[in-house]
């Protein structure tokens, strides 16, 4: 292409040196076009999600040479370590070891005497919920969202949605899963929400990150709402992704304004969202949804088999079958 | 001075990337100046036939892969920043140092100025003043390369 130019310039006998390709305002419009079509594909209709990925695969390497530095810099502050700080962390440690093997003895037998009166309810069983311990490769570089890198991806069995919990509560949610890493959209992220459970009356309402500072909003409750400092926010559960009852944070400061109808209520997340380094991503419940599947195929077969079991063999076994809409709307239809 | 050459260019821009991948946090995120358009502008001024617009807005596309950011934002961004480096390139070689780095921080401003906009287009609010900080950080970063002995100006027309 330039050499073309070239040719025709020289043709013109216009020195060497004055040759520069396409204007400068060409390139910028048709770069600009170009950035403005691959926003709109990225943003509006995902078809870059794929490139994306394969992208990122292969920055891994890149990236694990740039973490490189700071790995040397704490493995040679872990090994100076001192006796003293040493002793002093297995002291702590010890001790909240004996604490939580108390309260796991109290969890054992409430599981236990919860599973006994499921089964006397003869519902689902409750979920159990599987994770994968990962640790923060860095901070997410983009100043106006709220994000954190993981070093689990999709080849390590993480799905995008997944909850991100660490020791002290709920600090995330994976929004975008790449082979070798994935990312996580913390609770103080403008455009996360969680569905919480106030613990001391059970009411329930969703809780949006603020975005600027590390603090959390409880939007659209009225001024009336039974909500007092120092209560604590845990999930609710109800939206099937974060299991039900870990603390996600804690109400800091309430403001009731004459000219609004709903209260302002701001909350600190109980989470290390800004301070830990091992993270456990915990997956989405499966078990729940095919529990729910299940029971609700045998209370469609049980009128079934009473009547008709001959007639519709296959139904009498429903983890086989998927609900059908048209197989169970048939019956009704004969009589 | 020789001319540059192309490997130099990349070689460059491969490692202001890896200066951006650096595990930054906390404050030092929010001070931490642009790298690769530090680099794309030197390159812009000293050989503006290996390193133009088009160059910019590629590095721009890495940089929205590595920051997660919708592709496309900060490669119009640095595609506009490199448009006016490259329109006023011929003065910029000319200008001595002083004025040299009022130009290249009003760059940096032009870019910041510029993603901050596609930013709020697409649903971001305004996280204070101290965005700007990194425009700031990057002009010391410059005057440091400069007293230590990079040359940004003078004849330096290659080609």
């Amino acid at each position: 292409m330039s050499h073309r130019i070239n040719h025709k310039l020289e043709h013109q006998a216009a020195p060497a040196f004055f040759v520069r390709g396409p204007s400068a305002f060409a390139r910028l419009a048709f770069f600009s076009v170009l950035s403005i079509a691959l926003m709109a594909s990225d943003s509006r209709l995902h078809y870059l999600t794929g490139l994306r990925q394969n992208l990122q695969a292969i920055l891994h390497p890149l990236q694990l040479l740039a973490n490189t530095p700071a790995q040397i810099y704490r493995n040679i502050d872990e090994y100076f370590t001192t006796h003293d700080r040493l002793l002093n962390e297995n002291r702590q440690l010890k001790q909240h070891e004996l604490q939580q093997a108390i309260a796991l003895q109290k969890l054992n037998t409430l599981a236990l005497e919860n599973e006994y009166l499921r089964e006397l309810l003869q519902t689902n069983k409750s979920i159990i919920e599987s994770s994968i311990v990962a640790e923060i490769m860095h901070v997410g570089r983009d100043l106006f969202t709220k994000k954190i890198i993981v070093n689990r991806g999709f080849s390590h069995g993480v799905e995008a949605g997944e909850a991100v919990v660490d020791g002290t509560g709920v600090i995330g949610q994976v929004t975008r899963v790449y082979p070798l890493s994935s990312e996580v959209t913390l609770i103080t992220d403008k455009y996360l929400a969680i569905p919480i459970q106030v613990e001391r009356n059970g009411l329930r309402a969703i809780a949006f990150g603020h975005g600027r500072d590390n603090t959390m909003d409880l939007p659209y409750l009225p001024t009336n709402v039974d909500i007092k400092r120092g209560d604590k926010l845990v999930t609710s559960g109800i939206d099937g992704v974060y299991p039900a009852g870990l603390a996600v944070a804690m109400v800091s400061h309430i403001e009731i304004t004459p000219d609004s109808p709903f209260a302002r209520i701001i909350c600190m997340p109980t989470g290390g969202v800004e301070n830990h380094r091992q993270v456990l991503l915990v997956s989405i419940p499966q078990t729940a949804k095919l529990a729910i599947e299940q029971s609700k195929v045998e209370a469609l077969a049980k009128p079934l088999d009473s009547k008709e079991a001959d007639a519709k063999p296959n139904q009498t076994k429903p983890a086989d079958t998927k609900p059908n809409p048209d197989n169970t709307s048939k019956p009704h239809a004969t009589e | 001075m020789p001319p540059s050459k192309l490997k130099s260019v990349y070689f460059s821009l491969i490692v202001a990337f890896i200066f951006l991948l650096l595990p930054w946090s906390g404050v030092w995120l929010k001070i931490r100046p642009d790298f690769l358009l530090l680099v794309v502008v030197f390159w812009i001024i000293r050989a503006p036939n290996l390193c133009n617009v088009g160059t910019a807005w590629f590095v721009g596309l890495f940089v929205d892969l590595a920051t997660g950011s919708i592709f496309g934002q900060q490669a119009l961004a640095y595609t506009i920043t490199a448009f006016f480096a490259v329109t006023y390139q011929r003065r910029l070689v000319l200008f001595n140092n002083t004025q040299q780095l009022f130009y290249v921080f009003l760059l940096l401003l032009i870019s910041q100025i510029a993603l901050l906009i596609f930013k709020t287009f697409s649903g971001a609010d305004f996280i204070g003043w101290s965005y700007f900080l990194p425009s700031i950080t990057g002009i010391l970063l410059w005057k440091i390369a400069v007293l230590l002995g990079l040359n940004t100006g003078g004849r330096s027309r290659a080609a």
